[in-house]
């Protein structure tokens, strides 16, 4: 300590200082902590070994192939969406709003009950799918469905953000150019937002992945077809715990990969900028 | 306040405090598991001896609250509530059971905490407080005895179940007998492996294929799958829904529903499963004379009465 640490200015710095320090730390350690009692619950053979399991093997795979398709189409047709709606005032327009929020306050057990009953075999479209020879519920499709469902307000709500954000000046400016719509939204506005829509579409892919309400509702829970990585780690809790953690310390592993991935990129884009 | 938190003070400080909080829940947490009232050893279940000291850390943030929840031993009938584990498959029961039970023993009040029996016991072996365990698998509960959780003189067998299929009241997929279920393209729920009405039904197949309908009848039933449900009333609500074609339940699931819900098939008795559900008493109850009135009345005429309205099997003379 410096000297004179004790005197009233200097002292009431060391106060806020301790506040600090205690809340920071009590704040790390509270969200670090249990992934740590993850880590440490399972010696490193056991899940390497457990790694092997095809009940692991099967569902890393359909949890990546899932996710993979959701996103694709959410970045898709979302993009587009969201600037369609960024760009343009129409009747019911705050409904739409509200819609889009929507799948992020509302239970997504609920949300899976609600695809059940629209797109399930006897549901109100599902009847007439059903007429013509095709099921969505219990399938790899309705797992895909409900992830979308769940997670696309994550990347809707950020695209439609940025546009919105995004000083129209730029683009009046490419236009007087003579620059075409298509070529001003791919050379002017989508690489100015970019780095918004890909922390975007990050949020939705973790979200997706780590679906389970909708799933286990809408989906069902069939090795290989529908059960996805949080899905086996319920299972694996109520059978084979090793499964369970093994599953658990992959999610945790892929969240931190896609965390540095957004870091990286970001750190790149405002070098660029 | 112009205190300015430079990161490299802020990192230092918090550094030091993080060191400090550390130690500080290492010391509660030592001191609240030697303080802890004979929590039973899982000696069986080697995974959770290494997480516990963090566990219990985390828990152990607010330094003033104390050590356990669980309040102290007090046998106040008038204050008690029992909270009574129970398998999923007696949900329809679990409401007449509570409410019938309150009526013989005034004022002592059944919480059910229901779910599929794999659910439960993982549950009790990380922590959860239950009075009594009623159990739908003699495999559980003898894991659960050989851990040190149960009381183990209190575990009585308490009823039993066979293996039933049951379908939508429409039966979409037409289906007139147990080969029906092999047709291609029929849909069919059950439990997974994990839930005891999942084993059943494994077991029910291994018979059936054994000795009348032959190993492809139960590759394809099987494949007709297309859920594993995580309890027996998850099956029962996808059939009723119709959403999938046919379901393994259990009988009571069958003769409780409301004429019209379900048809059903029934399977020959040589070749069910007959599963028997156990209620015992847990070791860490703290209402433990209620929780043996609460056994004694289920085991008495009057509650096995209300099992065999829900359409249980009351357990044969042999295995008492």
């Amino acid at each position: 300590m410096r000297p004179g640490g004790f005197r009233p200015k200097n002292y009431r710095r060391t106060l806020t200082y301790l506040a600090a320090g205690i809340l920071i730390s009590a704040v790390t350690l509270y969200l670090a902590l249990p992934i740590l009692a993850l880590l440490i619950r399972i010696t490193p053979d056991m899940f390497f070994a457990t790694l092997h399991d095809p009940e692991v093997v099967s569902a890393l795979w359909l949890s990546l192939f899932t996710t993979a398709i959701t996103l694709t189409v959410v970045i898709l047709v979302g993009t587009p969406f969201a600037y369609f709606h960024s760009r343009y005032s129409y009747p019911g327009k705050v409904i739409v709003d509200t819609l889009i929020d929507l799948p992020l306050v509302l239970p997504p057990a609920v949300a899976g009950v609600a695809l059940l009953v629209l797109y399930g075999r006897v549901g109100i479209l599902g009847r007439y799918f059903n007429m013509l020879g095709i099921s969505i519920a219990f399938t790899t499709l309705a797992v895909i469905m409900a992830q979308i469902f769940v997670a696309s307000p994550f990347y809707l709500r950020q695209a439609k953000s940025l546009f919105e954000q995004l000083d129209p000046a730029y683009e009046q400016t490419a236009r007087t150019l003579g620059a075409s719509s298509l070529r001003i939204l791919t050379q002017v506005t989508l690489p100015m937002t970019a780095t918004g829509l890909v922390s975007g579409a990050v949020m939705t892919f973790g979200r997706a992945l780590g679906e389970f309400g909708a799933t286990i509702m809408f989906a069902g829970n069939l090795p290989g077809v529908t059960q996805t990585m949080p899905l086996a780690v319920y299972v694996g809790m109520e059978g084979n715990i090793n499964v369970g953690l093994t599953i658990s310390i992959l999610l945790v592993i892929i969240s931190f990969g896609i965390m540095i991935a957004v870091r990286l990129i970001q750190k790149r884009e405002a070098g660029r900028a | 306040m112009k205190g300015t938190l430079t990161p490299c003070k802020l990192a230092f400080i918090s550094l030091i405090y993080g060191l400090l909080l550390v130690s500080a829940l290492f010391a509660g947490c030592t001191q609240s598991t030697t303080s802890a009232p004979a929590t039973p050893v899982a000696t069986t279940v080697p995974v959770t001896a290494a997480a516990t000291p963090v566990a219990v850390a985390t828990t152990a943030v607010p330094v003033t609250v104390a050590p356990t929840s669980t309040p102290a031993p007090t046998f106040t009938p008038s204050q008690s509530n029992l909270v009574v584990f129970t398998a999923a498959s007696l949900t329809g029961a679990s409401n007449t059971i509570g409410s019938s039970f309150t009526k013989a023993y005034p004022p002592t009040t059944v919480s059910f905490d229901l779910d599929g029996t794999q659910a439960l016991k993982t549950q009790i072996e990380n922590g959860a407080y239950a009075d009594v365990l009623i159990s739908a698998s003699n495999t559980y509960t003898t894991a659960l005895k050989n851990e040190g959780y149960l009381v183990n003189s209190s575990v009585k067998p308490l009823t039993t179940n066979y293996v039933i299929v049951i379908l939508p009241a429409s039966n979409p997929a037409n289906i007139q007998s147990l080969a029906d279920l092999a047709k291609p393209g029929v849909k069919i729920a059950m439990e997974d492996k994990t839930v005891p009405a999942g084993t059943a039904t494994i077991a029910v197949l291994n018979n059936l294929a054994n000795s009348t309908y032959g190993q492809s009848w139960k590759n394809a039933t099987i494949s007709n799958v297309v859920t594993y449900e995580l309890s027996e009333p998850a099956v029962a609500t996808k059939v009723a829904l119709g959403e999938v074609d046919a379901g393994f339940v259990y009988q009571s699931t069958a003769t409780a529903a409301a004429s019209g819900t379900y048809q059903s098939i029934t399977i020959p008795q040589k070749y069910n499963y007959l599963q028997t559900y156990t209620i015992g008493i847990l070791q860490e109850s703290t209402n433990k004379p209620q929780a043996a009135w609460f056994e004694q009345y289920m085991l008495s005429s009057a509650g096995q009465n209300i099992l065999s309205e829900y359409g249980f099997t009351p357990v044969v003379s042999h295995y008492k």
